[in-house]
């Protein structure tokens, strides 16, 4: 399983994230200096390393304005900021999933995949778990669809 | 008189086909609506036609990013072909989400390259902006560039935008050089007396107002506005027009249906 992230590259602007950064202050929570977003795809399936590196580098980025972040689920990830992870609750439909797999085959990979994808917000200064949790409920994610983590 | 042929491409969420066929129709040319699906299964229909076009819309739902799945769809599945009808000079347009499809296949800004190197990218405010706007096409665009479909524009012209991705972005600043010198850069957001707009009259934060570029043979065009939102006078908000009844939107198009006659 291949966990794929996206984030916008140094020197463009990452609006979502900025707009997510914007609205925490609008509700007035204090503390937090920046917020990176990255969407996130997790592919499972019978796929090595190189054909997730293709997937990744021709269809879930953009060339010009983004990079992305391959990492297995040997892999564990440290961040040196808050993260919360918003994903489709299990049973809720995922259009997007749907089309990326479409889009893998027409990549010329025919190996049965599952998808899942979501969002990940980097969350940047103090804050507590309890804040994490209010700008999740908040913010970020429609609990009647979505669950999300704090990592 | 031979009647020209546009081929109008469609797939999942395209939902500006039957308006722009409508709009060709109007400048005289016989217009299809055709799926991408028979497309690939009978590749050379595709030379049947003169003129082909990218419509708007929200193909794939603009899932992973708009435009991109079906560039890759269309790269990997009729990507000879397309590049093929390109160099042979027909005329080829990408209107909004079909503009994405252009620059996220590198059908633009050069078609014999066929690789990705600018991109339309998320707007500055994060939001799907739309509205009527203005354009700039410079009198040193309308006489030197090769762009078969900005001929007989004026100065300035309106036609709507709707997008949540339309920033114009090149891969370096070399590329920008290249396309402003080559006059390929024909339409540029401005306000309506021709000067640099602020947000909301540039929709996107696109570098130096980019709205629409061609290749270098002209023949290739992208936009990000839309002209076949505007054919009829009656369709704008005051009903102004040229003629008393057209639209800019038809002396894009009816441009091409001419240069193919």
């Amino acid at each position: 399983m291949f966990e794929i992230e996206i984030f916008t590259k140094e020197g463009f602007k990452d609006s979502r994230g900025e707009h997510v950064l914007s609205k925490i202050s609008e509700v007035e929570i204090k503390g937090i200096t920046k917020v990176d977003y990255a969407s996130v795809y997790i592919i499972d399936g019978d796929i090595n390393k190189t054909e997730a590196k293709t997937i990744a580098s021709e269809l879930l980025s953009d060339k010009i304005t983004e990079k992305f972040e391959i990492s297995s689920n040997s892999d564990s990830k440290k961040s040196k900021s808050s993260v919360i992870e918003v994903l489709y609750k299990k049973g809720v439909t995922d259009t997007v999933s749907e089309s990326v797999i479409k889009a893998i085959k027409d990549l010329g990979i025919t190996k049965e995949v599952r998808v899942k994808t979501g969002h990940k917000y980097y969350l940047h200064g103090n804050i507590s778990k309890t804040v994490l949790d209010k700008i999740a409920v908040k913010l970020l994610a429609n609990t009647l669809v979505q669950e999300y983590k704090i990592k | 008189m031979k009647k020209v042929k546009a081929l109008i491409l469609k797939t999942a969420g395209t939902n500006c086909d039957y308006e722009t066929q409508t709009a060709f129709e109007l400048c005289g040319a016989a217009a299809d609506v055709v799926h991408i699906n028979s497309l690939v299964e009978k590749k050379n229909k595709i030379f049947e036609y003169d003129i082909l076009v990218f419509p708007g819309g929200f193909s794939y739902g603009d899932d992973i990013a708009s435009g991109k799945i079906l560039a890759n769809e269309i790269k990997n599945k009729l990507g000879d072909k397309v590049k093929k009808f390109s160099l042979s000079g027909k005329p080829v347009i990408g209107i909004c989400n079909g503009f994405q499809v252009l620059v996220k296949m590198g059908l633009l800004p050069d078609p014999e390259l066929f690789e990705q190197t600018s991109t339309l990218y998320y707007n500055d405010s994060d939001k799907f902006e739309c509205r009527w706007t203005y354009f700039k096409i410079e009198k040193k665009i309308r006489n030197e560039s090769s762009c078969i479909w900005t001929k007989n524009l004026p100065d300035v012209i309106t036609l709507p935008v709707a997008h949540g991705e339309g920033k114009f972005i090149s891969i370096n600043d070399k590329l920008l050089e290249e396309l402003n010198k080559n006059n390929q850069i024909v339409f540029r957001y401005s306000t309506k007396d021709g000067k640099t707009p602020q947000y909301p009259l540039t929709p996107n934060g696109s570098v130096e107002q980019i709205a629409g570029i061609c290749n270098t043979k002209g023949n290739v065009f992208g936009l990000m506005p839309h002209p076949e939102r505007y054919v009829l006078a009656l369709q704008h908000p005051s009903r102004e027009g040229f003629d008393g009844k057209y639209g800019w939107g038809k002396i894009i198009l009816q441009n091409a249906v001419d240069f193919v006659k």
